[in-house]
């Protein structure tokens, strides 16, 4: 018999983005955290699609410990309302059960019948022949592996046993509270479902990242899955399917220049024709532009900035090539010139910070433009 | 082009023509009054060079003279290409022409465009450049015209030696890019720099620190939660632990088993109280039998002492008493024997008074008789003592009479030296007829010589008489008759008729004074302490009297010796007897006291004895034996009972502290409730309030707000870059733009001013400043002398750049030093020099004496003879 679920995490319901910048009239914020609610219904319906009757959420299902509670009700009433779906909620580091410990009583006492809070490290069987073996998580940021106590939980004879825990598996921040990447064999798992990475990563053939499944960073340009894991039985290898659930994509671009290129061509040219709206893109410009073409490319990505969910272009590892032709566009001599060389001289020394190099720099660019505009 | 003649005809005043010749290179000077057509003389230059011939215009209706007609003049000039004669004439028949030695070589328009050629192709030219006229003295003022084509004209001059000044600061595109660069930075910054209110800069710095207020106090918030969440965590742990069954019921069992252990101590202790109180009862009764028993024999033995020392006390009364009663008995008698005595001793001193009187008596007559015999001498001798003294105090005494001894003798000596030298008279008488003959002082006396000093009558019986006139010889010198009348007068004084009766009277006075001494003599040896005291004496001696039975003394002293002696020893048994009873009365006295208190103390003790009652001493004893047996009984009953006491305080400490126990349980318990209602209360409000979640929304919005707020700074620090830099160039650029003129000023600015310097309006191309000693001065604010040379100083400067330029031009000056005074007019006029050179400056002046010192070439406005 083949025991199949759905394995997702990360859902960070209620998140803001208050970092990305709203046009005057757009509702970006407000569609991408609809999308964030709207992965539940994606997630049920890929439970559907599969005959899954399970849905494992692997931590951070809230964004915050305490979010309000229009998000949490909302939330748990568009659960129940997948009822032929079991979901099985852990609690992470986002909403850990020390600080979040008003949302678990909350979802404890609202939620509906096919939720189950796992706020117990205690196994737990899920259906006839599988055990459940979640790690909640207790605090913000802890000092030990989150899955250590899997080594001693106890499961029935014959019973598929399912690892459940929130957290990284390379120590970043040295605190020692990275999952040990074997987990599965110490613990004899025959799956580890982690949570915490917001990319889609396999540790090995028994334990996975699932990542979010409503993307809300550039880093990992893909949209966002969840995964539906086969087990046919104790000891069995896993089979593990991708299933794209996310609305937005996020992804970052590299524009390599060098001079005398059009700048804004190689730009649009690197843009995607399609699905600009429902994508977030950052394109970073590297390399050297003349001045004029880096007037150009601010103006093109001016131009393309709307088509898009949200488009920055970051110019900060660009360089400025100044040419002699470039200064005799402010002026061949005189005052302008003057003031002009200078700037060239102080944006290229070698004693100023970079600070106030790039300030001269910008000034230039600026001059440039002035007396640019003022020809036309 | 340098002017060498001009002659004018029909110009104001000069309606015949003038002219001004002879005009040479470097300095000229027309000096001449007010009046005399100075002025005149510049407009007619003026007007041939910049009025076209076909102008009507007012300034050349100005040169037209009152009658009316048509202005001429005429000015020759040499240029490189030789002499050249123009002429204009204006209104009737106009004309331009240009003559080169006589020949016409340019006429009307084509004349014109020769003027213009020659002036430089340019409009404007060195007019407003380099000519001064009359009250010009600033380098600013004129009509608008003129002063915009003075401007042309030093643009003209300034890119002809540099470049365009367009070219140089940027121009217009300058100005707009600066003026573009401040207006956005006005959008964003003050003038100072500062974050204008309003703007972006100041908004988006606003909008991060609100976002960070609110930040913190969302994460104040958040940390409360987390602390309430931990403090509710340890508050139900608590709680739990409190609560729990068997924890309850071991606190429960615990506090029973300490409570009954503790009541059977209590009740053991009482007990042991008890035995306690019945011992000290069965010592209290002892202890007060053996007292009675005590007092009982001590009251005994105390009652029997009294009795024996009250009699003993009694028996030594009664002895006393007696004792003093035999000695009473023996007073009296002794005294009645002294009273005898005593009156004895009296009779006995009275006999011996009265024979003691009468011995005295008889004593007294004889020393009466002689006293009174004294007594009667010493008064006859005072009587003659009286007597003689009178005596004595009469008549004169021996100094007396020895000065009348010697008035005597005086009067002789002054009779002798008369008579000496006086006519003498010498009588010899005729017997019987002696003594008919009579002086002054009776008869002559026969033979005697009769001194006669003065004139003398001589009387002779019988005769009649004879004077005599002696010679007035001076021998008649009065002395005798002075002598005589002192002689007189002492003796009328002591009453004396003549010496010898004075001496008579002298001797009588030593006698009686003899007398009196001896009868002194005799009534001192009498009465040495006057007669006085010897009646005082005569009046003590006593009367005899007539008392006949007087006793014999001796026989009288015998008696009242005896009488003495027996008084004394009467006396002595008396005081005897006296001391003996006062002996007598204290020994009853005091035996009476001891006797009085012997009673009492007997009366005492028997006393004592009654109150003890009527017990026997052998029921005394049994009791004290009795007594002390119960004590003894009760004391080993209470040791036995205290000795497996349990400790009563060591119970007590333990069920204090299961009390304790118990009770803090409760109170804990009490705490807790209330407090995990209002940390609950406090989570659940926060939690409802989303605080986490607006704490990661403002963080994100806070990371925002301070990137768009250091993009903004970004922006307004570019922007401040790119003014900086643009004023900066500019302002480099004016310096080089105006330096040709400021290196041909600097040396005349010299000559006044070491070190000065000028600054440059770059609008007016004039300078709007001078620098001197570091402080810049507007030029408009300079006095008037100054400003008008810094304006002829920069006109020079001009046209000195105009002659480097290859356009040499004259430089004509009316009156263009009003103000400047006779100092500073010497270095003007050096400045002059120094700039004349290969040039031709003309200047017109009225003030002909400070301009003498000018040198230079005279000229003079003369009538054209025909």
């Amino acid at each position: 018999m083949t025991f199949r679920f759905i394995h997702a995490s990360d859902l960070h319901i209620g998140r803001k983005f208050a970092n990305i910048p709203q046009p005057p009239d757009g509702n970006i914020r407000g569609r991408l955290m609809e999308a964030r609610h709207g992965a539940i219904t994606k997630l049920a319906q890929a439970a559907r699609d599969r005959g899954a009757a399970h849905v494992l959420l692997a931590g951070d299902t809230f964004d915050t410990a305490t979010p309000s509670p229009a998000v949490v009700r909302q939330a748990l009433t568009a659960m129940g309302e997948a009822p032929e779906v079991t979901w099985w909620i852990l609690p992470g580091n986002h909403d850990n059960l020390r600080d979040a410990e008003p949302l678990w009583d909350v979802i404890s006492r609202d939620a509906p019948t096919n939720l189950r809070a796992l706020t117990d490290a205690a196994a737990i069987e899920m259906t006839e022949g599988i055990t459940l073996l979640p790690c909640p998580v207790a605090y913000r940021a802890g000092a030990s592996d989150p899955s250590a106590p899997l080594d001693h939980m106890q499961s029935p004879e014959g019973h598929i046993r399912i690892g459940l825990a929130h957290g990284g598996v390379t120590d970043f921040t040295e605190s020692g509270d990275a999952i040990a990447p074997d987990r599965d064999r110490r613990a004899g798992l025959d799956y580890l479902a982690l949570g915490d990475w917001h990319g889609r990563m396999a540790v090995s053939e028994r334990v996975h990242y699932c990542g979010t499944p409503e993307q809300d960073r550039f880093k990992h340009g893909q949209r966002g899955v969840c995964l539906a894991v086969d087990i046919a039985g104790p000891g069995a290898i896993p089979k593990v399917e991708e299933i794209e659930t996310g609305s937005f994509l996020w992804s970052e671009a590299e524009l390599a220049l060098h001079p005398r290129q059009d700048a804004a061509a190689a730009l649009n040219a690197l843009l995607p024709t399609t699905g600009r709206r429902d994508h977030l893109l950052r394109v970073t410009a590297r390399g050297w532009a003349g001045l004029p073409d880096r007037a150009d490319l601010a103006r093109a990505a001016e131009t393309c900035a709307p088509d898009f969910a949200h488009f920055d272009l970051v110019t900060d590892a660009l360089a400025t090539q100044y040419e002699a032709g470039d200064l005799d566009e402010i002026d061949r001599g005189g005052a302008l010139r003057l003031a002009a060389e200078a700037l060239v001289s102080e944006a290229k020394s070698e004693t100023l910070s970079q600070a106030e190099r790039d300030v001269a720099a910008d000034a230039l660019a600026r001059l440039h433009a002035y007396v640019q505009g003022a020809k036309t | 082009m340098k002017i060498r003649a001009i002659t004018l005809n029909n110009v104001r005043r000069f309606t015949d023509p003038a002219q001004v010749v002879g005009i040479g290179d470097g300095i000229n000077v027309l000096s001449e009054p007010n009046e005399h057509g100075k002025s005149t003389l510049f407009d007619a230059i003026q007007a041939l060079f910049f009025k076209p011939f076909g102008s009507r215009d007012k300034d050349v209706a100005a040169l037209r003279p009152h009658a009316g007609g048509a202005p001429e003049v005429t000015v020759e000039v040499e240029t490189d290409e030789g002499r050249f004669s123009i002429f204009k004439r204006w209104f009737q028949k106009p004309l331009a022409t240009v003559h080169r030695s006589g020949a016409l070589i340019a006429q009307a328009d084509e004349a014109e465009a020769w003027i213009a050629q020659l002036l430089g192709g340019d409009a404007g030219g060195p007019s407003g450049l380099i000519w001064v006229r009359q009250g010009m003295t600033a380098l600013t003022g004129g009509s608008g015209k003129e002063e915009k084509l003075a401007l042309e004209a030093r643009r003209d001059l300034m890119t002809s030696v540099g470049a365009e000044v367009e070219a140089m600061t940027g121009g217009r595109r300058m100005d707009k890019a600066l003026a573009q660069c401040r207006d956005e930075l006005a959008h964003y910054a003050t003038a100072t720099g500062r974050p204008r209110t309003g703007g972006p800069w100041k908004e988006a710095q606003d909008q991060v620190e609100e976002l960070s207020a609110e930040h913190d106090h969302l994460a104040s918030t958040a940390r409360e939660l987390h602390d309430a969440l931990a403090e509710r965590q340890r508050a139900r742990r608590a709680l739990a632990e409190l609560e729990a069954p068997d924890v309850v019921e071991e606190r429960r069992q615990k506090l029973e088993m300490t409570r009954a252990a503790h009541a059977a101590a209590t009740r053991h202790a009482e007990e042991v109280e008890t035995l306690a109180r019945a011992m000290d009862l069965a010592r209290l009764n002892a202890e007060s039998a053996t007292t009675r028993l005590d007092s009982y024999r001590a009251a005994e033995a105390e009652q029997k002492a009294a009795l024996a020392e009250e009699t003993r006390a009694r028996q030594a009364t009664d002895a006393a008493r007696s004792a003093l009663a035999e000695r009473r008995t023996a007073l009296e008698a002794a005294e009645v024997s002294a009273q005898e005595a005593r009156t004895a001793l009296q009779t006995a001193e009275d006999q011996r008074r009265r024979a003691q009187r009468a011995v005295a008596a008889r004593e007294g007559a004889d020393r009466r008789r002689a006293l009174e015999a004294r007594i009667k001498e010493a008064e006859e001798a005072r009587r003659r003592m009286e007597t003689a003294a009178a005596a004595a105090r009469s008549g004169p005494d021996t100094a007396a009479l020895q000065q009348l001894e010697a008035l005597s003798a005086e009067l002789s000596a002054s009779r002798a030296a008369r008579d000496a030298t006086a006519t003498q008279v010498i009588v010899h008488y005729a017997s019987g007829s002696s003594g008919v003959i009579h002086g002054d002082d009776g008869p002559l006396a026969d033979g005697t010589a009769l001194p006669l000093p003065r004139s003398t009558t001589l009387r002779i019986d019988g005769i009649g008489s004879l004077e005599i006139h002696p010679a007035a010889s001076g021998q008649e010198d009065g002395s005798v008759e002075a002598a005589t009348a002192k002689l007189q007068t002492a003796l009328d004084q002591i009453g004396a008729a003549n010496l010898t009766e004075a001496r008579a009277a002298t001797a009588a006075r030593a006698e009686a004074a003899a007398r009196q001494g001896e009868a002194k003599a005799v009534l001192a040896s009498l009465a040495p302490n006057g007669i006085d005291a010897l009646h005082q004496e005569l009046a003590a001696i006593p009367t005899p009297t007539t008392e006949t039975d007087a006793p014999d003394i001796e026989t009288a002293e015998n008696a009242l010796q005896a009488a003495q002696t027996h008084h004394e020893a009467c006396r002595i048994i008396r005081e005897t007897a006296a001391e003996a009873l006062a002996d007598a009365k204290v020994d009853a006295a005091r035996s009476d006291a001891m006797l009085t208190s012997l009673t009492d103390r007997l009366q005492r003790a028997e006393a004592q004895q009654a109150k003890l009652g009527d017990v026997a001493e052998e029921d005394l004893a049994t009791q004290t034996v009795t007594t002390a047996a119960a004590l003894e009984a009760a004391r080993l009953a209470h040791a036995e009972k205290a000795k497996d006491a349990p400790d009563v305080a060591s119970l007590q400490a333990a069920l204090t502290r299961a009390e304790s126990v118990e009770t803090q349980a409760r109170d804990e318990i009490a705490r807790l409730r209330p407090l995990l209602a209002r940390l609950s209360e406090r989570i659940t409000r926060a939690s409802g309030d989303a605080v986490e979640e607006r704490l990661a929304e403002t963080q994100e919005q806070l990371q925002a707000a301070e990137d768009k707020l250091a993009r903004i700074t970004h922006e307004v620090a570019v922007l401040a870059r790119l003014e900086a830099a643009l004023q900066d160039a500019r302002n480099e650029a004016r310096e080089r733009y105006f330096t040709p003129i400021v290196k041909e000023l600097k040396p005349l600015l010299q000559l006044l001013w070491p070190d000065a310097e000028l600054t440059w309006g770059e609008e007016s191309l004039l300078p709007h400043a001078l620098i001197r000693g570091g402080r810049e001065e507007p030029i408009d604010v300079l006095s008037g002398g100054t400003q008008e040379q810094v304006a002829l100083l920069v006109r020079l400067a001009f046209a000195r750049m105009l002659a480097r330029a290859g356009r040499i031009v004259p430089v004509i000056l009316d009156d263009a030093l009003v103000f400047t005074d006779d100092d500073r007019i010497e270095r003007m006029f050096d400045a002059l020099h120094r700039q004349a050179g290969d040039m031709q400056i003309i200047v017109l002046t009225c003030r002909q004496r400070a301009f003498r010192a000018l040198g230079g070439q005279a000229l003079r406005l003369q009538m054209v003879k025909e």
